[in-house]
């Protein structure tokens, strides 16, 4: 796909952008990580092909999912399993580099298939955007370096002096792709209120859908960290597409980059998500990169680690006679996984259907846990229909920012409480105790059903003695949280002031 | 000979020219077309492709966790749990499949898939049950007393949400818990009780205007045109 010579020195901004010819190094790099980061959710699916992908088990297409029926054909086991396994095997190749351009389309239209095949477990937004990469990997001249290919074109006496040029627009629709993505992902928090005051995120973090996120559980509880987390997520995801092709900008943009893909790790519980989108930034380096990488010295010793699989490689295309086709190994190497892949999930048997025992059992459940659930009718607690009830001096994006014990005479203390959609239109109370329970004061106000949250304010005048109080929240007449807190200073009696906003 | 043979490697050339700037610009127009359709929020309902250029990664949240119970009544009365025997694949995290489906097109295949790879008696039919929380529960003991002050007294509530025959077809649906929720907190005005009383939430009549205009005195129920939902 080399283009017309022309266009080997584009005369425009744009034809440079595109046609500038470079060899391909990042791509190679996406190449070998890319099929890596998503070749291993894949290959977690192997043993349940069946029950996902054929007409065996209970796939659901993407199509169905959009009403528009069942346009992918399902096959029967003994077609998608091998088809599985062979778009396991051109992963690998594609990483090595082996029949490079036919091991990526291969993996490309399997893994959109199968993909697409189970809308419900497997295709995710993760996936669309390895599906994605490979499309554009597939077209463009990856396996060039680095790459068993390029070994064997060495080998076959091909020797060209310095590694080859092709144009990178290839690698330039992968960064493209980034910006898109991100302009997106901005456009989808600005159209979500909530992400701006902290809800979104602090349920998302709270929610046991993914793996363990233990630093999410402690971020979800801190309002000032979810909202400046939100700002400076958007800016970053805005500001993206302009800065990235910026000499200066694209290191602060990338760098921001894997710093937020790092983060939804933490605080999220995502594996795939991130590795699929920080291999994705390896379309960002070019050929200079390398350039000034081979140049540092300290990296010497890396170098020559890298060097290691190259070498493995070469032993092991060394076992092969030169006048053995490439093309007829690869084909036969397919084979192998077809039916490899077929025998491995014959013996698994996922179903026990060939299993002397027969089909397993059904688990019975005892009537009793059964009735409960089938007749549960507990209306919700009202408890339950608050998140939290906190006191403090200050908010921030609405949110209490700091929790406070101590108060003292002149302070506007900041009694919040946020609840938990969806919930009726309510009347929420607060008290103030003192160190007996006894009632201070007492304020209510509406919280209508589409509030996340109330807000009462009570400036602590000298009416109060120094001593311990509690704020009480109370709703349908039931206390729900109650707050401890100690005034110091002044204890000359004066006025206190009662507002809710 | 040679002008010729070059002649037309130029034109192959110049031809792979066209095809990658067409390529690029077929892309970077789906691209825009799904960064512009979700901003405007068009042209994305039934369109299945718009998945792939459209990126709302985190677009919904709740503030309740949900899991998804499937209970089978036997013919003898016996209930049995419509779980997979074999093992359930759990895609992005620990959680089984069936929890992730959101728009309830896996459960019919998922029940009429169990039920036919294990052995069982004859099954009368299958309930579906959500079970839901709220999220703070989830929170590990140290840091739920930090910030609750209160003892984590986690209650899930369960709500029946469907059933089906043994081969996977609906019998009845119900809103589920969060609609349930939304439709109480409504129907609690007195105002909106009255007047939904004295109201009908569907009205269709057997006459059909398109057939009366053709000629036809043929009047048949229809059956999609208006709705509640």
């Amino acid at each position: 796909m080399n283009p017309p010579p022309a266009e080997n020195s584009p005369r425009t901004a744009l034809g440079r952008f595109f046609f500038a010819r470079e060899t391909p190094y990042g791509m190679a790099l996406l190449r070998i990580v890319l099929p890596l980061a998503a070749g291993v959710p894949m290959t977690m699916r192997f043993p349940f092909v069946r029950e996902l992908f054929t007409t065996d088990g209970s796939p659901v297409q993407l199509f169905e999912m959009f009403r528009q029926g069942s346009v992918l054909p399902v096959l029967t086991p003994a077609v998608a399993v091998p088809l599985y396994g062979i778009m396991l095997l051109c992963m690998l190749t594609s990483i090595v580099g082996f029949r490079t351009r036919t091991s990526l389309w291969v993996t490309t239209v399997l893994y959109l298939y199968f993909n697409a095949l189970d809308g419900v477990g497997t295709l995710t937004k993760y996936s669309v955007i390895a599906s994605h990469m490979l499309l554009l990997l597939s077209l463009s001249h990856a396996g060039s370096v680095w790459s068993v290919d390029a070994f064997l074109k060495k080998r076959s006496g091909d020797v060209n002096v310095l590694p080859p040029r092709f144009p990178v627009w290839p690698a330039r629709l992968v960064q493209l792709l980034f910006a898109f993505i991100y302009f997106g992902a901005s456009i989808t928090k600005i159209q979500t209120a909530e992400f701006f005051s902290g809800e979104q995120m602090r349920y998302w973090m709270l929610s046991d859908w993914n793996y363990e996120n233990p630093v999410g559980e402690i971020v979800a509880m801190s309002s000032p960290l979810l909202l400046i987390s939100a700002y400076l997520s958007v800016i970053w995801e805005v500001l993206f597409a302009f800065l990235v092709w910026r000499p200066r900008g694209r290191i602060v943009m990338l760098g921001a980059g894997a710093m937020f893909h790092f983060m939804t790790w933490l605080t999220l519980g995502l594996y795939v998500f991130p590795a699929i989108c920080l291999s994705g930034y390896l379309a960002f380096v070019s050929e200079q990169d390398i350039l000034r990488l081979r140049r540092i010295s300290v990296l010497r010793p890396i170098r020559a680690a890298i060097r290691l699989p190259a070498l493995a490689v070469s032993r092991v295309a060394d076992i092969f006679p030169q006048t053995v086709p490439a093309g007829v190994v690869w084909i036969c190497l397919l084979a192998a996984a077809a039916i490899g892949a077929t025998e491995a999930e014959l013996q698994m048997d996922i179903y026990q259907s060939r299993s002397e025992a027969g089909l397993l059992k059904l688990m019975p459940i005892d009537r009793d846990i059964a009735l409960t659930m089938l007749r549960d009718k507990t209306p919700v607690r009202e408890h339950d229909k608050f998140f939290n009830f906190e006191i403090g001096t200050s908010t921030i994006g609405y949110q209490l920012s700091n929790r406070r014990t101590d108060y003292s005479v002149g302070d506007t203390m900041i009694a919040q409480c946020n609840l938990n959609p969806p919930h009726e239109d309510m009347w929420v109370e607060c008290l103030l105790q003192d160190d007996e329970e006894r009632t201070i004061e007492q304020f209510g106000q509406f919280v209508p059903r589409e509030s996340l949250r109330a807000n009462f304010f009570y400036t602590v005048d000298s009416k109060l003695v120094a001593g311990r109080y509690s704020m009480v929240l109370k709703s349908a007449n039931q206390e729900i949280y109650r707050r401890h807190f100690s005034l110091s200073g002044n204890s000359t009696p004066q006025i206190f002031d009662v507002s809710t906003n | 000979m040679a002008t010729s043979r070059n002649h037309g490697r130029s034109a192959m050339t110049r031809l792979k020219s066209v095809l990658v700037i067409a390529f690029i610009g077929a892309y970077l127009s789906a691209l825009s077309f799904g960064t512009v359709a979700h901003a405007l929020k068009v042209g994305l309902c039934g369109n299945t492709l718009s998945f792939y250029v459209v990126w709302d990664m985190f677009c919904g949240w709740t503030a309740w966790d949900a899991r998804t119970h499937l209970i089978a009544e036997g013919a003898s009365g016996q209930y049995y749990d419509v779980r997979a025997p074999w093992g359930e694949f759990h895609p992005f995290g620990h959680l089984a499949r069936i929890h992730h489906d959101n728009t309830n097109d896996l459960l019919p295949r998922h029940i009429q898939n169990v039920l036919r790879h294990t052995a069982h008696e004859p099954i009368d039919r299958v309930y579906t049950i959500e079970e839901v929380w709220p999220k703070q529960y989830n929170l590990p003991p140290g840091l739920y007393d930090e910030h609750f002050g209160r003892p984590n007294d986690k209650l899930s509530y369960y709500h029946l949400r469907a059933v089906f025959r043994d081969d996977g077809t609906p019998m009845s649906i119900y809103p589920d818990w969060h609609a349930k929720q939304k439709l109480q907190a409504v129907y609690d005005n007195p105002r909106l009780r009255r007047q939904s009383a004295n109201a009908t939430s569907l009205f269709s009549t057997l006459y059909n205007p398109s057939q009366a205009r053709a000629g036809s005195t043929l009047n048949t129920s229809m059956s999609a045109g208006l709705s509640t939902n």
